[in-house]
């Protein structure tokens, strides 16, 4: 046999192997039986939103401590992690597989609005629960699903407390606005724009960015030209990271603030060459210090160099933990007789509980995310916490 | 042995009764499939169809008339994001929709194709590329496309609303007949593109313009209309995907979209029709399902994970699957430069011939 036609049979049984896996197929079930309770999670693993994925690596933490400690009331946690590239398409077709071979007690996190949106139906309807799409886009609560839990503070309310806190705090009184052109974006400009009219004040300006631009040169000459002395500024890390060095560039030093999506200090500085903890930009975040000497930080990070060592210790991937925490408190409630009904009442019912993340609150008619946020500046030794917990008062849902 | 005496022998449907009668096999597993079949392969094959169509249509503009194109994302999100707004905003019924937000992808094929006339090769190449990434920017920047935050595909009302007959697709089984009835009439139509008049036109441009204008076959003309066939089909293809995803956003039909869409042809095998759907049906299959449960895999499912958490990533999941389309891709492309349907034409004249 010549060595083509090795590699061609080889190609072939390759080819047989995995049709026979992918063909292997398990009744659904409800998710859970005696020994164990199967969670799942998608992100992008590979391509070029995979640094998004720790959070669903951030989940398995979770589950691992959870699983080290003995389970819950004793069963043990099955995770699955689909890699879905950041495809909706992709997102769609992990999902159902998982649900439909395995059967899915619940689903946590959730990278990408449009790929959260492409199965938001379909979680639904086969009343599965989902704590929190990592996203404050509105139609995630609005309207009301009764499945599916928030914690990410909606972009309102984080634009709205910045503005608060530049004004009253910092006593800027001309303060300009940098937003990517999308909902993310136009959201926060709305709420910016409500908050300085309490104080009778403006943008002194409000200039859009759009997602895929690279050169920021015109509007941080425009906002130069405002006169600004502090610029609120909802856009992704790129656009974040290219106007702080076109404006030091230009001799234009304002405060900047950032949206909570920003706060993973680590990685804004590698992207700046250490800009951002120079300049000392304020960002909000709805997560306790990743680096604070706090007793559940302090356990999870043991445990991530325990069992994950090569992982980074950051933002995205305590993310993960966030949204994995209630679930794992709810299903240690529920007791022995696991439901999705006895869950769902516990998640419920959760007053005040807090992990690493916010103070969260649920009740059968509103799932809506927390609505405070911490203020964070960056400094040198990580983040300093400038304003503990503080809520949106003027909230408008 | 494939002697052909007359001309209407070279254009029959079906050049024999073993073709026929597979045919009907095929058709009759087709339909009957469902009945076998879990929603997640449902879905899986409808992405099929889907791709196949598309990719059907791209091989008639890259295979058949020799011209590239890198911005089918372009033509199949006109498509999808068309057919969901003359749906939603104008209330037009699905089937009306579906065809004109097809010859709308068409007449934007028809504008790409003017500089096909003096480009060719990278340059081309460059002009389809900026078009589809154009595309995804202008949608993207438009609020009546729904911006960036995507749109969501309204219920598949098949019948027509205001006469009050209602016939709404719900389940992936009811979509999967009705893609599946679209991608059936959208093969036979190629097929008889391929033979006939304007068929033969394409290939004679593929295989030298100047001499197929020299036997005077009009260069501007065929060379448009092969953009907006192709473009059209790729438009047939969009508005179908919008309603099999249920959700989709600009960002849905990036390049890679279009650079996977060429993949599909050009392993599938370039020219041949029947290359097409085995090229797109075996793409989306290594890009949605290989490897996607490594540990299910009997025997080595946990070795290749110990491997991938060694050597290849920090989460040892599903990179395996990317890497294996890239080996699959890269050796059909050494072994096999005339993609499967290469194999299978080997295939057949080896049993043509057997046993001697």
């Amino acid at each position: 046999m010549d060595f083509k036609k090795m590699i061609r049979v080889m190609l072939v049984c390759l080819f047989a192997v995995c049709l026979f896996a992918s063909a292997v197929q398990a009744a659904t079930e409800r998710g859970f039986d005696d020994k164990e309770i199967r969670i799942a999670a998608w992100g992008p693993q590979t391509g070029p939103a995979a640094p998004w994925g720790a959070v669903a690596r951030g989940s398995k933490l979770m589950f691992d401590i959870v699983n080290e400690e003995g389970g819950i009331n004793g069963r043990k946690i099955k995770f699955f992690v689909r890699d879905d590239q950041y495809n909706p398409s992709q997102t769609v077709a992990g999902v159902k597989e998982l649900v439909e071979r395995y059967g899915i007690f619940a689903f946590v996190g959730g990278v990408g609005t449009a790929c959260c949106q492409s199965v938001y139906k379909m979680l639904l309807e086969n009343k599965i629960i989902w704590i929190s799409p990592c996203s404050g886009a509105r139609s995630f609560w609005d309207p009301h699903n009764p499945y599916l839990w928030n914690i990410w503070v909606s972009y309102e309310d984080d634009a709205s407390i910045l503005a608060k806190f530049a004004v009253e705090k910092k006593k800027y009184k001309k303060i300009a606005m940098l937003y990517n052109n999308d909902d993310f974006g136009l959201d926060a400009l709305d709420a910016v724009k409500y908050r300085l009219s309490k104080y009778k004040l403006e943008p002194v300006a409000a200039l859009p960015v759009e997602p895929t631009e690279r050169d920021l040169s015109s509007q941080v000459a425009k906002l130069k030209a405002s006169g600004a002395e502090a610029v609120i500024s909802f856009c992704a890390p790129t656009q974040a990271a290219i106007a702080l060095r076109t404006s030091v560039s230009q001799g234009f030093r304002p405060q900047w603030f950032h949206s909570y999506n920003l706060s993973d200090y680590p990685l804004m500085n590698k992207i700046t060459d250490g800009l951002w903890t120079k300049e000392g930009v304020i960002t909000s975040s709805f997560f306790i210090p990743p680096f604070a000497d706090q007793p559940l930080i302090n356990k999870y990070r043991a445990a991530q160099k325990r069992l994950a060592p090569t992982e980074r210790w950051g933002i995205f991937y305590q993310a993960g933990i966030v949204v994995a925490e209630p679930l794992v408190a709810a299903m240690k409630k529920a007791g022995k007789n696991l439901s999705t009904e006895a869950v769902k009442k516990e998640l419920d019912s959760l007053k005040n509980f807090q992990g690493v993340g916010p103070k969260i609150t649920w009740t059968a008619k509103n799932h809506k995310a927390p609505k405070s946020v911490q203020i964070w500046q960056s400094g040198p030794k990580g983040e300093i916490v400038l304003q503990d917990w503080t809520e949106n008062e003027i909230s408008r849902h | 042995m494939d002697m052909k005496r007359a001309y209407y022998e070279d254009i029959e449907l079906f050049k024999s009764g073993t073709i026929l009668f597979w045919t009907i096999v095929l058709m009759v597993a087709l339909f009957t499939l469902p009945l076998i079949s879990t929603n997640y392969y449902l879905y899986l094959f409808n992405l099929i169809m889907v791709h196949a169509i598309l990719a059907v249509g791209l091989n008639i503009l890259v295979g058949s008339t020799g011209q590239i194109s890198l911005g089918h994302a372009g033509f199949f999100a006109i498509g999808a994001y068309a057919t969901v707004l003359l749906m939603t905003r104008l209330g037009v019924p699905f089937f009306p929709a579906i065809i004109i937000a097809a010859f709308i992808a068409a007449f934007f094929g028809f504008i790409l194709g003017l500089p096909a006339l003096r480009l060719e090769g990278p340059y081309l190449t460059i002009a389809t590329l900026a078009f589809g990434l154009a595309m995804m920017h202008i949608i993207g920047h438009t609020e009546i496309f729904g911006g960036r935050s995507g749109l969501r595909a309204p219920a598949l009302n098949i019948g027509i609303p205001q006469l009050g007959w209602n016939l709404t697709l719900t389940t992936d089984l009811s979509k999967y007949y009705l893609v599946l009835c679209f991608t059936i009439f959208m093969v036979w139509g190629a097929i008889n593109i391929l033979k006939t008049k304007v068929g033969r036109a394409f290939v004679a441009i593929r295989d030298s313009d100047i001499a197929a204008e020299v036997i005077g076959i009009n260069l501007t003309i065929y060379k448009t209309l092969s953009f907006a066939v192709s473009a059209f089909y790729a438009g047939i293809a969009g508005g179908l995907f919008a309603f099999v995803l249920g959700f989709f956003d600009p960002i849905t039909f990036n390049m890679f979209l279009s650079i996977y869409f060429l993949v599909m042809i050009v392993v599938g095998g370039l020219g041949s029709i029947m290359g097409s759907i085995t090229g797109a049906a075996f793409i989306t299959y290594l890009m949605y399902a290989l490897f996607k449960n490594v540990k299910d895999v009997p025997y080595v499912g946990d070795f290749l994970i110990a491997i991938s958490q060694r050597w290849l990533s920090i989460t040892g999941m599903d990179n395996l699957s990317a890497i294996a389309l890239g080996l699959v891709m890269i050796g059909i492309m050494i072994f096999e430069p005339m993609g499967i349907f290469g194999v299978w034409i080997r295939v057949k004249k080896y049993w043509k011939t057997w046993p001697f």
